[in-house]
């Protein structure tokens, strides 16, 4: 009974998650991008020298860098990586 | 023959497809490893690199990859007989679209999520990089410029559209609004947004477009595709959020529904096809080969899912094991729908003449005269469904072209700013990618349209396989699954693409057939499918010599990041 049970959830649960793709994930993704972009800005004029571009006094760089730090890896590789056309439209 | 025997068919094709050839490639030749860590797993960032479940991709997949394609492509192509384009949409999807998509997705994956350019610039060339990206940005002025068509063609045929149309867009926005700014709650916005598009739809039966704006206006190929343009201008300049996101998230249920019920409807009423098995080798639009195979694009091949697989799903997959169901399982549920499609041509109307004299007027009253009869087989008054599918076929254009002119704007920025500054304004941006989608839409006849977008979006398709062979030969993989298929599209499309480029250059504008306006967009139109041929036989040329390359590489480590 319990198994049937869990069968049951499991099966509303993929059609839930499936009409979640189709409806809603590219929203969620979208969201994100411009979330991460701004961010990324962000750590660019405070942390810019980490990648060679020295925007702010280290003064202010080192006052924030404690609330960058998780974000500094995700951060390079985004900035760094090739980009091209196609990363705009998937 | 019966509907019901067509989809049972195509039932029996995608398990075969699916279970054995599609498995065997995944696990003997790809060997797919569900320990192998994945650039979503490994890359992880919460934004595109980001683990996601199955059944969320599948959602996400089938909504990036259908839209008018595989629904448009059967109803022209059914000119030539039902029987050839099933057999090519079958045909098609078992030998090379599932291998286009699901292997698109594994070369990305295995490459650490790298997209299409920095693919061609490490396994080809440097100069492949920068020809396949021009490639594509005139390949996305056709899907704007054939898509638009769509749009305006519906509008003008079907009254009520226009109507449902505006208040989709209204029900849009107002969800976005409720979603970002109000914080409603998703289900209470859900429910009120559908029904204000339903009740859209309803009101477009009511007042049809040409009771309002009388005939000469609501007949306007101008005013449609000035309307057309003005929402995607909207869609291109405003914040995602506010605009373009929402109206998509609206419009997903709307088409999800209608094909939902539409194909309950068939099995209720399991027509018999009534247009010819097989008509002629040649009809105006050009002979069987090679017009036929590129007038069916989405629904069995389409360059367009590389794009998606490799830039969106692959930094998505959290196992190997899940890009045989994403890739190839949706490009099989994406052949229904292009069967879907098919029946609706074939069963609706009673002779060729009658299909003849609809189809003039586009293929959107085809559709949504075939979705009007089968949702009113479950209970909807015809009038209704009629508009609901009117409604479904500018959405599933619509959805795509804004995304598509939005691209374009960011593209034409990068690629003309060193020009002039004033290229980066998002406006000017828009503007210039909408005059361009406009001229095609206005001044273009939009058979060849179609004929022109069906042939650069397959030859975009054998260029995502010439990447894909490089890569399997690089890795000493067999490459025969997907080289034999790159071969048969590449001549296909080229093919197609000079014999419409000259029937359109030579005999059309040189002959002196055309004239006025439309003389401006016919001939973009050709000149740009001469575009894409050169650019396509370069980057043919670029792809032979690192088959070769490779081959005399093969058992040397593969190339960096391979």
């Amino acid at each position: 009974m319990a198994e049937k049970e869990k069968k049951k959830g499991g099966f509303f649960q993929s059609v839930k998650e499936f009409v979640y793709g189709v409806a809603a994930h590219d929203s969620a993704r979208f969201a994100l991008k411009t979330r991460a972009s701004m961010e990324h800005l962000f750590i660019l004029i405070t942390m810019g020298d980490m990648l060679g571009v020295p925007i702010l006094p280290p003064y202010y760089s080192l006052r924030l860098l404690p609330y960058v730090v998780p974000q500094i890896s995700t951060w390079k590789r985004r900035m760094l990586r090739e980009k091209d056309l196609t990363d705009g439209l998937a | 023959m019966n509907a019901i025997y067509v989809l049972i068919i195509g039932l029996v094709v995608a398990v075969i497809g699916y279970r054995v050839y599609a498995k065997y490639i995944d696990s003997k030749v790809i060997q797919a490893d569900p320990k192998r860590m994945t650039p979503a797993k490994m890359y992880m960032d919460g934004v595109e690199f980001m683990p996601t479940s199955r059944n969320i991709l599948y959602g996400y997949q089938f909504k990036s990859i259908a839209g008018a394609g595989p629904i448009i492509g059967p109803i022209i192509a059914i000119q030539w007989g039902w029987l050839p384009a099933m057999v090519w949409i079958l045909a098609g999807t078992f030998f090379i679209g599932w291998v286009h998509d699901y292997s698109s997705a594994m070369i990305a994956m295995r490459n650490d999520g790298a997209s299409f350019g920095g693919l061609s610039h490490r396994l080809i060339s440097p100069r492949a990089r920068i020809i396949l990206l021009s490639f594509i940005y005139f390949y996305l002025l056709l899907i704007v410029g054939a898509f638009g068509a769509v749009v305006v063609n519906t509008a003008v045929a079907l009254k009520g559209a226009p109507m449902a149309w505006l208040f989709l867009t209204i029900a849009g926005v107002l969800a976005g609004q409720m979603i970002y700014r109000w914080k409603v709650d998703i289900i209470v916005t859900t429910v009120i947004t559908v029904v204000i598009a339903m009740a859209g739809i309803f009101l477009g039966t009511l007042a049809p477009s040409n009771q309002i704006l009388g005939d000469a206006l609501s007949n306007s190929r101008w005013l449609w595709a000035i309307a057309a343009f003005v929402f995607c201008y909207f869609a291109s300049v405003l914040p995602i959020w506010r605009f373009s996101l929402p109206i998509n998230y609206v419009a997903a249920y709307i088409v999800f529904l209608g094909l939902f019920f539409g194909i309950i409807g068939i099995f209720i009423t399991h027509p018999e096809f009534t247009l010819p098995a097989f008509t002629s080798f040649e009809i105006p639009i050009g002979p069987i080969w090679p017009i036929m195979f590129v007038t069916i694009a989405c629904g069995a091949v389409s360059g367009w899912h590389s794009i998606v697989c490799s830039s969106g799903t692959a930094r998505q997959l959290e196992s190997e094991m899940d890009a045989r169901p994403v890739g190839a399982g949706i490009m099989f549920l994406e052949m229904m729908l292009a069967l879907f499609a098919l029946i609706i041509a074939g069963t609706i109307y009673s002779s060729s003449s009658e299909y003849a004299a609809a189809l003039v007027k586009g293929p959107g009253g085809v559709f949504a005269a075939g979705v009007g009869k089968f949702l009113n087989a479950v209970g909807l008054p015809l009038d209704y469904g009629k508009s609901y599918g009117s409604v479904m076929m500018i959405v599933l254009a619509i959805t795509i072209m804004q995304l598509v002119v939005r691209f374009m704007r960011v593209a034409t920025a990068e690629l003309l700013s060193d020009i002039s500054p004033i290229f980066k304004n998002v406006h000017v941006g828009t503007l210039v990618a909408s005059a361009l989608g406009m001229i095609l839409v206005i001044t273009g006849w939009w058979q060849y349209l179609w004929v022109l977008f069906g042939g650069a979006n397959q030859l975009m398709a054998s260029l995502a396989l010439m990447l894909v062979s490089a890569w399997l030969i690089s890795e000493g993989k067999p490459a025969a699954w997907a080289m034999i298929p790159m071969f048969f599209m590449f001549v296909t499309t080229i093919a197609a693409l000079l014999y419409t480029s000259y029937n359109l250059l030579i005999v059309k504008v040189l002959g002196g057939a055309l004239k006025g306006e439309a003389l401006i967009g016919n001939t973009l139109m050709g000149l740009t499918g001469i575009f894409l041929v050169i650019a396509a036989l370069i980057l043919a040329i670029e792809g032979f010599k690192a088959f070769r390359r490779f081959r005399t590489m093969r058992g040397q480590a593969a190339p960096s990041g391979a």
